[in-house]
């Protein structure tokens, strides 16, 4: 039990000092390093928790594709953060003791509010609606049995993001174009590798249906291989009208499933057995989609306009 | 102080540095990982208040893992919207150069 308090100590003083120096470093490309530092601790006090699922998204996603989105922007310019004006230590100083104060006090309101409440569990789970679930795995069933209606705005959301961050290019097609990297080490081990990971995000994404895994943390290695191939010249990049296309047709799945299941059984109510082919399939194409359009992101913030 | 309510403080505090950094700070990329590490505070209270019970509330997982795709979306776009004004105040400042 106390090497569990020593753990958690550890953990909670590294969290700390890694959000400290992020938001206080001068250098941007420090302050980034640092925030992937944070992203891989906060990776541990998930699995601490019993989230074993948000531990491997944030370590795929939140760490792992964070930290290619901000490495791609932050590369080759040593900007300090505050070229014109740098403010003085005292007011940082004070901003620290203002943001400390705040945390205190709504610790204070919500351990109170937590020792008057005795704990229950939310929503379906609550109702025991789990064993009637078409997959087995509690967070899967949530997410895209119970909540199916959340997931699908998701993915629009992610999808608007990645066309906005399209349209912030020129009308030259390409849309999209990066450096290719040809050195044979490089080309050789994204060529080994591809399959490696191409398995790995096929296992993720059936695995969710009863262990942790899942369309998240597989879409996370899908943006991988994109990236890899693309930053390899393997795959070629298609024009802005087909790039704009892809980003939409995860959204466009789900829309038609939604409409299939309102002319049947109901707005995106899921019922066995078909339900469980159902969820994976989606599943695949939410993988798919999600890894296209943080892929997109990446590539437009590597694109000079 | 029991295990969640240990880590719910841990978040608020997060929560509490991020927010008040994202107000006070100039940089535009300090801002995005300042506006990270706020939602990284509130994953936290959510993931440790999904903890008191067992099994941990997979309602919460799942509100988490939602937030966590959002925020890398957002972070996204907000880094392409960076970079593009970057570029515009790097060629205002060399004027006509190619």
């Amino acid at each position: 039990m106390t090497a569990a308090v020593v753990l958690d100590a550890l953990l909670a003083a590294g969290v700390l000092v890694t959000a400290v120096v992020a938001l206080w470093h001068r250098e941007r490309a420090a302050s980034v390093t640092v925030f992937l530092g944070f992203g891989v601790l906060l990776t541990a006090i998930w699995a601490r928790l019993g989230a074993p699922d948000v531990a491997l998204a944030e370590a795929a996603l939140a760490a792992g594709v964070t930290g290619a989105l901000m490495t791609t922007v932050v590369a080759g310019r040593t900007r300090s953060t505050a070229p014109a004006s740098r403010s003085s230590r005292a007011v940082d100083v004070a901003e620290g003791a203002v943001a400390v104060g705040v945390g205190v006090a709504l610790t204070a309101v919500t351990v109170g509010a937590m020792r008057s409440a005795a704990p229950v569990l939310t929503g379906d789970v609550a109702t025991e609606a789990l064993p009637d679930s078409v997959v087995a795995h509690p967070v899967t069933a949530v997410l895209l049995d119970f909540r199916t209606y959340d997931t699908m705005l998701e993915i629009v959301v992610l999808a608007v993001a990645a066309l906005a961050a399209v349209s912030t290019l020129r009308d030259a097609a390409p849309a999209l174009s990066v450096p290719v990297d040809r050195r044979p080490v490089l080309t050789g081990a994204v060529a080994a590798l591809t399959p490696v990971l191409v398995v790995l995000a096929a296992w993720l994404l059936v695995a969710g249906s009863d262990r942790p895994g899942g369309a998240f943390q597989s879409g996370a290695v899908v943006t991988g291989i994109v990236l890899l191939t693309v930053l390899t010249g393997t795959l070629r990049l298609p024009s802005a009208r087909t790039t704009r296309l892809l980003l939409a047709v995860g959204s466009t799945v789900f829309l038609v499933v939604a409409l299939a299941t309102a002319l049947t059984t109901g707005w995106l109510t899921l019922e066995n057995p078909w339900g469980g082919t159902a969820v994976v399939a989606l599943e695949a194409v939410l993988a798919v989609s999600i890894g296209v359009c943080l892929a997109v992101l990446a590539l437009a913030g590597s694109t000079r306009a | 102080m029991t295990r969640p309510e240990w880590f719910v403080a841990l978040g608020l505090l997060v929560f509490a540095l991020g927010s008040v950094r994202l107000l006070f700070v100039r940089d535009t990329v300090t801002r995005l990982v300042a506006l990270n590490i706020a939602g990284a505070g509130v994953f936290l209270v959510l993931i440790a208040l999904a903890a008191r019970t067992d099994p941990p509330d997979p309602v919460l997982h799942a509100l988490v893992l939602t937030g966590i795709v959002i925020a890398v979306s957002v972070t996204g776009l907000g880094l392409v919207l960076i970079r593009r004004s970057d570029d515009g105040a790097d060629e205002s400042r060399d004027g006509d150069a190619p």
